[in-house]
């Protein structure tokens, strides 16, 4: 029998076809990213070694220092928002609530939306003729608050995380809730015997067993406002006035458009590098001890 | 007692308001794709006076919506169907078969999880256009069914790994070949992770924009996200046939996800609380 299972035939046969596919088109074309952005290229022939250049380049690059800077700012902000709210519902949804998993099911429901019609929808929402945010504003009177939401350099990011708001809660609501619902039930009852409030309950049961999903769920919504693209790219292409760029659309204008392959590939480099250490630095974050009762 | 009513009345309306701002701007988009442009400016908020279906009409006729449509059809079939056959096959041989190197393989897979496509699209570029494949339906497949794969693996080695041993090997001593026994007996077992398998990729390549935008030039070839941005290119003052350009895409994937929900959203949290 174990003949059979360790034969190479098969092992090539069932493994080698996916293995190939993921390192040819997945794995090789990163090292060879890495590669491409230490030249300069517009991928057609002309191509000239220029070293760390490009690197040295995107730090002087101000577009680039902008791009970052809203990469921040959406991490920042998505973060205390995304987290503030999944944790006030997912906690209401984890007490015992009519309708729960209807719930559940409409707040999931807009992640698995096409993010390019989430953008035009939204575009119609902040819209400044027919919009409903200002159509909203001008009914309850707030006439001097109306504004172009989108194309004003002062509102285009938060006007920007409201969506990937409506867009996710829900979603990291969800993933919160399956964390919570590990936590042994037992817990609770001993606690309201000792007579301890819903809140110290959430404080000393719920948030510190929790950590291992909200560790988690960091990582997710960070690493998903660096690599955030369709929204930003459909809503505003980055404007005004690099208003909103991030490093995804500048990577994309650099390369697709000014043919600048070289750079773009830098930009995208550093892309990756963020991300991996925003994983790592979460994982820091929240390696202290375990808590376990 | 009073005061856990409040409370309990402060949560249902928290969760309901919550649930509306959810719901209520997929129905405003649905309600103005049956409006007239005119109607749109003086009734914005509420259902058609009078509906018109003139602007899926238009959308389709004048905006090509349906070819784009066909587009999304063809790529996200192929690129699932590939998805599978590969991930399955790739999971049984890392997790049935036995060799030394299965597990190593299986953490080599599961690195896909962390990086993302970006760092791979500008090289992925300059090889399809060596290969010559630009701008046809393969340069957006391989790279769909690439980045589908570490997902798909990492879900169904958890089913095949609950698959009790017996089976094959019963299956062979009764002298089916492993690929009989891998078709026939195991596969069949690990049908409701091929679903979950089949419902995630469809819904991540159905709207994704990154590889057509930059894989596609041809608008014959595109699929509805990269339509939707030509539409707008075009008719950027037709708002309410762009608002019908949106619910035809939208539309499936909302069906999908109200048939399905349950394994969407339990697939979906798998697939992200890799631990």
């Amino acid at each position: 029998m174990d003949k059979i299972l360790s034969k190479k035939k098969y092992i090539a046969l069932f493994v080698g076809p996916a293995f190939l596919m993921y390192l040819l088109f997945g794995l090789i074309p990163i090292l060879y990213n890495l590669y491409l952005s230490l030249f300069k290229t517009n991928l057609l022939g002309d191509s000239t070694f220029v070293g760390l250049k490009n690197y040295i380049h995107l730090f002087q690059d101000q577009f680039f220092r902008q791009a970052v800077a809203n990469n921040l700012k959406f991490v920042l902000g998505s973060y205390a928002a995304h987290m503030l709210l999944a944790l006030l519902l997912s906690n209401i949804l984890f007490q015992k609530i009519k309708g729960s998993r209807l719930f559940q099911s409409v707040y999931f429901m807009p992640s698995v939306i096409c993010g390019t019609a989430i953008g035009m929808l939204w575009t119609f929402i902040y819209h400044p003729d027919f919009g409903l945010v200002n159509g909203f504003l001008k009914a309850v009177g707030l006439e001097s608050s109306v504004r172009i939401w989108l194309a004003d350099e002062k509102t285009v990011i938060p006007a920007l995380i409201v969506v990937t708001m409506w867009q996710f809660v829900g979603y990291h609501m969800v993933i919160q809730l399956a964390g919570m619902k590990n936590i042994d039930a037992v817990l609770y009852e001993a606690a309201s015997i000792d007579g301890a409030s819903r809140w110290q309950q959430f404080t000393r049961i719920t948030f510190p067993l929790m950590k291992p999903i909200l560790k988690i769920d960091s990582v997710l919504i960070v690493t998903g406002s660096l690599k955030l693209y369709d929204l930003v790219a459909v809503t505003t292409s980055g404007g005004p006035n690099h208003a909103s760029e991030v490093l995804s659309t500048y990577m994309f204008t650099q390369g697709f458009k000014a043919l600048k392959f070289g750079y773009s590939s830098t930009i995208a480099t550093m892309l990756l590098v963020l991300c991996i250490g925003a994983t790592l630095i979460i994982n820091l974050v929240f390696s202290g001890k375990k808590t376990d009762y | 007692m009073n005061r856990q009513r409040v409370l309990t009345i402060l949560k249902y309306m928290i969760l309901v308001l919550f649930l509306i701002a959810c719901l209520y701007p997929l129905l405003w988009l649905i309600m103005n794709s049956f409006k007239t442009q005119e109607e749109l400016f003086t009734n914005t908020w509420g259902f058609p006076h009078v509906w018109t279906l003139e602007n899926y009409k238009h959308a389709v006729v004048d905006g090509k919506i349906g070819i784009y449509f066909l587009n999304s059809v063809v790529v996200s079939v192929i690129s699932v169907a590939g998805t599978i056959v590969l991930s399955v096959m790739a999971s049984y041989g890392v997790t049935r078969l036995k060799w030394k190197l299965s597990k190593t393989t299986l953490s080599i897979f599961l690195l896909g999880l962390m990086i993302p496509a970006y760092g791979s699209v500008i090289p992925l570029y300059s090889i399809f256009n060596k290969m010559g494949i630009l701008n046809t339906y393969l340069a957006v497949i391989i790279p769909h069914i690439t980045f589908a794969l570490p997902t798909a693996i990492f879900i169904l080695t958890g089913f095949f790994i609950a698959v009790p041993r017996e089976l094959e090997e019963a299956a062979i001593i009764d002298g089916c070949s492993l690929f009989q026994a891998f078709r026939r007996v195991v596969t069949p077992v690990v049908v409701p992770g091929i679903v979950t398998v089949t419902v995630i990729s469809f819904i991540n390549i159905w709207n994704d924009l990154l590889f057509s935008q930059i894989f596609l030039t041809d608008k014959k070839k595109m699929p509805l996200p990269i339509g939707l941005t030509e539409f707008q290119g075009i008719y950027s003052t037709d708002y309410v046939g762009m608002i019908a350009a949106i619910v035809i895409t939208v539309i499936p994937v909302i069906i999908v996800y109200v048939i399905l929900h349950e394994k969407i959203i339990d697939g979906m949290i798998a697939g992200a609380v890799k631990g």
